[in-house]
């Protein structure tokens, strides 16, 4: 009877501390529903006072009239604009050194040095980005394979998205090379690589001649390149000048790359080049450069976005955490649509087209039925200034509170009151 | 002597034909007029005459001659002031014979062709304080310009605007005493400590003290340390940490100089103190953390919302591009700031109005009013939007740059 007593007890404790941990709303719901002022669908048009149904972190529904069924937690978001989180296809950042000092890695891979606790994935989630592809830095020559992560997780393991995802190729020479030597190392390779796989193959085609097993397996330090070549994994090749553009086209068209190129300021000089071929590009962060005409002297403001959306290239935006401003996805996108690009095209290149770009758009980039719970509550619209990122949802799970953001409180809040010397020199 | 005349005339002559040429009206139609002097203005009309604003409001006749702007539903705003800015000079800003320079003048080295000239009239600055370098203790004198004018002269609209004097260690940055070795090249000089950049600010000021009180009136160099212990030449003090601040709010009740705080850094942290003494503060280059922007240097506590902590103690504070040449725009500087906290009203005022009242040019720039001079900008939307582009800017009454 006792014992009866306490069970009871026992369950309505229970019972009361999930009641409790609902009231916090944190925990993953099985179905949630969040009623928005405004939702930015990224694919569709824009929503007012839309609704969106949530199950086991995935999108079932979203809309103006859908109807939310009785067991659904509701999120009040009226005055928030809620969008997909931000993607950032490229970055090098957030690793304890982006380079390798020797030219030829293919077989490394960021996996291996991403830092969870760098400030870069916390700053990144408090400015709205869900999912970030952490590639090689752009002084190794086949620098190694990228990571997709999220910028939340207290292991490299929590955070991941995608392992093996996109290899870095560098056209800038490094250290003390030159481009000519720079391009003769990779054709090497490549013509090296040919002829160990005609090898491999005939080994393993003698091997069948013989009727002899083969087990062997490719050099796993040549595998990335191998899946290069098979298309398991796409090319970043990365453009100093825009002389390497046509270098970088010439490798695409010989080695039938899958290929994002990866700009510097000075290859929107190649944009026709870019744009003939359609390849997808992610542009440099700095995106007005200014330049002497050499015809006039003038000098002359040049808008590289515009650039390339007026040559028809697809393209993402990736940010500079040194620089003011740059460092925003929203602020890259909102620069672009003061120089005329149509904010449309500019919300999609830091959702849709990035996520593209690093294979995740089936789960990330817009707010569609099927694809995962991640997004952005705003404070504002997205491009605005002075709208702040209030919350983020990653699959159903809010990750990220702007009022309990310690951090930030301490960077934009006076601190206590400092004593004042009575005499100070 | 008669030579002397008539070419003197014909000097003359020459700014009253270039008065000629351009004496027609310009008037500028726009939706809304932010004068920043006072309320904004909606369907108003700017008259402008001789580089000057000839009237401003609603239900100005306009003359039948001048040549209308019509700026439609566009916000028009005063130019901006940039109170720290990227001088467009040739060659080093720093003179490096010795560490008390304050005779080397900025206006003496501006290069009216510097590039640097059409991408600051582009991002809407139609004036900039401009000053030497900060490897010196007293690095020298910053003067007042805009960006137009064939000759250095031309340029300026307040020569001797500031003193500039260093407190910050960046006097000290790589020197050495010449202990074991003869002094080889600049870095074997004073000061390497922070004391000793102290102890140079004060002897300095002294000899100048005891200069003031002599009747021999022989040495360039105390004769501007006397003016501006004399209140005739404001100090411009760069200073980042906390600490500094202090000193400099000591130094000038001790010897009764007009401050301004340059950079400040940490000026936050000391903000009551600054708003008490009612010393402006021209704000430095914005930093997101400590060793962003290459700061390897001091003030490394940094508060996104220095501004606006800065203001609402009671300060003058002005926004900048922090002397960097390719930093943000004025405009963006003062989105940001806004974004950090600072009140909307006061953070245009920060680019227009306060650093010219600091600048001591409020008579001429800073805000749209009658007589003043014709700096002005039409813009796409609100000024504090990223979104929002600059479509022209008005320099002296003429169009400078025009968006394609």
């Amino acid at each position: 009877m006792k014992s009866k007593f306490y069970i009871a007890l026992v369950t309505m404790f229970l019972a009361a501390s999930v009641i409790n941990a609902s009231a916090r709303a944190a925990p993953v719901r099985k179905k949630l529903a969040i009623k928005a002022g405004s939702i930015i669908t990224i694919t569709g048009a824009d929503i007012r006072n839309g609704t969106i149904l949530i199950e086991d972190g995935i999108i079932k529904a979203v809309g103006k009239n859908v109807e939310i069924p009785w067991d659904a937690f509701v999120i009040e978001a009226k005055d928030r604009v809620v969008m997909p989180g931000f993607v950032l296809a490229h970055t090098s950042s957030g690793l304890d050194r982006a380079n390798e000092n020797i030219p030829e890695v293919p077989f490394l891979s960021t996996f291996d040095s991403i830092d969870p606790v760098s400030f870069y994935f916390e700053d990144s989630l408090r400015d709205g980005v869900v999912a970030m592809l952490v590639l090689p830095g752009n002084n190794t020559l086949l620098g190694g394979t990228g990571t997709v992560v999220k910028p939340h997780g207290r292991t490299v393991e929590a955070m991941l998205i995608k392992r093996y995802t996109g290899l870095k190729i560098s056209l800038r020479p490094a250290g003390n090379t030159s481009r000519m030597g720079h391009m003769q190392r990779f054709r090497r390779y490549m013509s090296d690589l040919k002829d160990y796989l005609e090898e491999y193959e005939q080994r393993k085609a003698d091997a069948k001649e013989e009727k002899k097993p083969f087990d062997e397996e490719i050099d796993p330090r040549k595998q990335a390149m191998v899946d290069l070549l098979n298309i398991k994994l796409t090319a970043f090749i990365y453009c100093d000048i825009a002389a390497d553009v046509p270098k970088a086209l010439e490798i695409h068209e010989t080695y039938k790359f899958n290929t994002v190129l990866v700009l510097s300021p000075d290859c929107y000089k190649a944009a026709g080049l870019i744009a003939q071929k359609k390849l997808p590009v992610i542009l440099p962060s700095q995106l007005v450069v200014w330049e002497t005409n050499e015809e006039t002297n003038e000098e002359e403001m040049k808008v590289i976005p515009m650039i390339f959306h007026k040559a028809g290239v697809k393209f993402a935006f990736q940010t500079d955490t040194s620089q003011y401003g740059s460092r925003y996805l929203w602020y890259q996108a909102a620069t672009a649509v003061r120089h005329g690009m149509k904010r449309t095209e500019a919300l999609k290149s830091i959702t849709l087209y990035p996520a593209q770009f690093i294979g995740v758009d089936d789960r990330l980039g817009s707010i569609q039925a099927g694809k995962e719970a991640t997004f952005i509550f705003l404070t504002s619209d997205p491009l605005d200034a002075q709208a702040w990122v209030d919350k983020v949802m990653i699959a159903g799970e809010i990750v990220y509170e702007k009022e309990k953001d310690k951090r930030l409180k301490k960077l934009l809040e006076k601190p206590e009151e400092i004593q004042k010397p009575k005499d100070t020199d | 002597m008669r030579t002397c005349v008539i070419l003197l005339s014909f000097l003359l002559l020459i700014p009253a034909l270039a008065q000629d040429e351009q004496s027609e009206v310009t008037a500028i139609k726009a939706g809304k007029i932010l004068t920043i002097s006072g309320s904004p203005i909606t369907d108003g009309i700017i008259l402008i005459k001789d580089g000057k604003i000839a009237d401003i409001g609603t239900g100005i006749e306009i003359p039948e001659n001048a040549s209308v702007i019509n700026a439609g539903q566009k916000i028009v705003m005063p130019g901006l002031v940039d109170a720290s800015a990227a001088p467009p000079v040739r060659g080093d800003l720093n003179e490096e014979h010795k560490e008390i320079t304050p005779t080397v003048r900025i206006s003496t080295a501006l290069d009216p062709q510097s590039k640097v000239l059409k991408r600051i009239v582009q991002t809407g600055t139609t004036t900039l304080y401009v000053s030497p370098g900060l490897r010196n203790v007293i690095a020298g004198l910053g003067a007042v310009v805009k960006p137009t004018g064939k000759i250095p002269k031309e340029m300026v609209i307040k020569e001797d605007a500031a003193l500039t004097i260093v407190m910050s260690m960046d006097p000290t940055y790589g020197n050495q005493t010449p202990r074991s070795q003869p002094p080889r090249n600049f870095y074997f000089r004073r000061p390497t400590t922070r004391m000793a950049i102290i102890w140079m600010l004060r002897k300095s000021f002294f000899d100048a003290q005891k200069y003031a009180a002599s009747k021999e009136k022989d040495d360039p160099e105390m004769q501007i340390l006397a003016s501006a212990l004399d209140d005739k030449i404001p100090v411009r003090l760069n200073v980042r940490r906390a600490i500094n601040i202090r000193t400099a709010l000591k130094l000038a009740d001790e010897y009764d100089f007009q401050l301004i705080l340059d950079e400040c850094t940490e000026g936050y942290k000391v903000a009551e103190e600054i708003a008490e003494k009612q010393v402006p503060v021209v704000l430095g280059p914005f930093y997101y953390y400590p060793g962003s922007l290459g700061q390897s240097r001091e003030g490394r506590e940094v508060n996104w919302n220095n501004a606006g902590i800065l203001t609402k103690a009671g300060a003058k504070v002005a926004l900048t591009s922090g002397a960097q040449a390719q930093s943000i725009d004025l405009l963006t500087a003062a989105a940001f700031a806004v974004r950090h906290g600072m009140p909307r009203d006061k953070a245009l005022k920060a680019i227009t109005a306060t650093p010219a009242e600091i600048l001591g040019v409020a008579d001429k720039v800073g805000t749209l009013e009658k007589g003043k001079d014709a700096d002005i900008l039409i813009l796409s939307g609100d000024p504090l939007e990223v979104t929002t582009r600059i479509e022209k800017v008005i320099l002296n009454g003429k169009i400078v740059y025009k968006a394609e």
